[in-house]
């Protein structure tokens, strides 16, 4: 059956306009309106306020210092996935699937690195966000409850680091997790716990491997992905003052 | 302006306990949810936490024929973080860990070297006279903490001497080491030489525990 109807429009056509103004559902904004309705209805603009003040968003103020360190964050969840096509959590193939990454897997190596890198970028950053965020005082009244999230968000981050660094299974990984966890251990009361619940056991073996791994690709980025999502939400909702 | 009969200590305890039959089951539901939520909730980690795992035996037997250690030349099984030192009166076992962090402490000929403690101290922890002991011992690479060969801590941030593990003659006439059982286990600032020996001639421990 024949769906061209004379006079109306070509159904292509039609399907390919329907389909288009489902997903932009506004012009280009020529008009305050229009970029206002916009910014309101794209999910990828909703999280930019509808109307910001020029010098709120001078990059001076901020040092986009935040946005780095979510770009941080995408780089390393994109790298690390590519990473997990290769990593095997087990403590006989970890340090060789490292090796095969390095020196014998196409791009291996800058994927690798990127992670690294990313990974110790975005210590530096989320650390210089939190000082910034001091220093110029944005953690006052209405952002008291965002200074909280970003807090626990740092030790997120620290966490993912620290947890990242068992995964190799080098020697350093080794020595490194036993003095992290020993360090641990000297809490009172609680320290032999939680030792033994971060190893799974009393030495840093495969039961500490897994752990890591685990806490690594999935329970921390989880967490740390729900409170961003928080603490974006609450960066848009408390508003922008920026260099007044 | 009456006065309220209810409004002295008591009455308050008595208008506080004046409630309905439902109230009052309805609290107690409340709090007998909460309790048994608590109760499951702590149960519950114990999810996290192992009771089996593929961690290799703390005993294990050691290769090497006993009279193969000498005076002089402790053996170091590093994967299995024991030495066994050998001296005029007999054995004994050192578990590697470092009372610091708990790395792997390396063994040396030299331990006193750039610490600034005199060759001599750490001849005299050995069993023979100090002119014919060698100042031996271990040195973590990890924070630099370093060991007499009798474990006593010396310098670095270690806070007690390393312990001295279970080491007895198997049937077969080899060492047989329990890292489980700890002989000798001194504290902070302690630094008596133990005297724990297996006697190679009776085949037997002197019994002489520390602490």
């Amino acid at each position: 059956m024949r769906a061209t109807g004379a006079g109306g429009p070509n159904p292509l056509v039609k399907f390919a306009s329907q389909l288009w103004g489902s997903i932009f559902r506004h012009g280009l904004p020529s008009t305050d309106k229009v970029a206002a309705r916009t910014a309101l209805t794209n999910f990828f603009l909703h999280i930019h306020p509808v109307r910001v003040k020029k010098s709120a968003i001078r990059v001076s103020y901020t040092l986009c210092l935040g946005g780095l360190s979510f770009f941080l964050f995408i780089l390393l969840t994109i790298s690390g996935l590519f990473l997990m096509f290769y990593y095997i959590p087990s403590v006989d193939q970890a340090y060789q699937n490292i090796k095969d990454l390095q020196f014998v897997e196409t791009f291996g190596l800058v994927t690798r690195n990127l992670h690294r890198w990313a990974a110790h970028g975005m210590v530096i950053t989320v650390w210089l966000h939190m000082a910034r965020v001091f220093y110029q005082g944005s953690y006052k009244p209405p952002r008291e409850f965002n200074w909280a999230i970003g807090s626990i968000l740092l030790v997120v981050t620290l966490l993912l680091s620290f947890s990242g660094y068992l995964l190799p299974w080098d020697q350093l990984a080794v020595w490194a997790i036993t003095v992290g966890t020993n360090m641990a251990k000297y809490a009172p009361i609680a320290g032999p716990y939680t030792r033994y619940v971060m190893l799974g056991g009393r030495t840093v073996g495969q039961g500490a491997l897994i752990r890591f791994y685990v806490l690594h690709v999935v329970a921390l980025p989880l967490i740390g992905f729900i409170l961003m999502v928080i603490h974006f939400w609450r960066v848009r909702k408390d508003g922008f003052t920026g260099g007044l | 302006m009456g006065l309220n009969p209810y409004d002295t200590p008591r009455g308050r305890l008595h208008r506080l306990a004046d409630i309905s039959r439902r109230q009052f089951l309805l609290f107690m539901g409340i709090l007998a949810a909460l309790a048994a939520s608590l109760f499951g909730g702590i149960k519950t980690l114990g999810f996290l936490f192992p009771n089996a795992n593929l961690e290799e035996p703390l005993a294990f037997t050691v290769d090497v024929e006993p009279d193969a250690i000498t005076v002089g030349n402790p053996l170091q099984i590093t994967e299995k973080r024991v030495s066994i030192i050998r001296d005029d009166s007999g054995y004994y076992a050192v578990y590697l860990v470092c009372t610091h962090l708990g790395c792997t402490p390396n063994y040396v000929t030299n331990v006193t070297n750039g610490t600034g403690v005199a060759d001599d101290v750490a001849k005299e922890r050995g069993a023979r006279q100090a002119a014919e002991q060698i100042p031996n011992g271990w040195a973590c690479p990890c924070h630099g903490s370093r060991y007499y060969i009798d474990s006593t801590n010396f310098y670095g941030p270690a806070p007690r001497p390393m312990d001295w593990v279970d080491v007895q003659y198997s049937p077969s006439g080899k060492l047989a080491v329990d890292r489980g059982k700890l002989v000798v286990q001194r504290g902070a600032g302690v630094t008596t030489k133990p005297e724990w020996r297996l006697d190679p001639k009776t085949k037997k421990d002197n019994g002489k525990t520390l602490p």
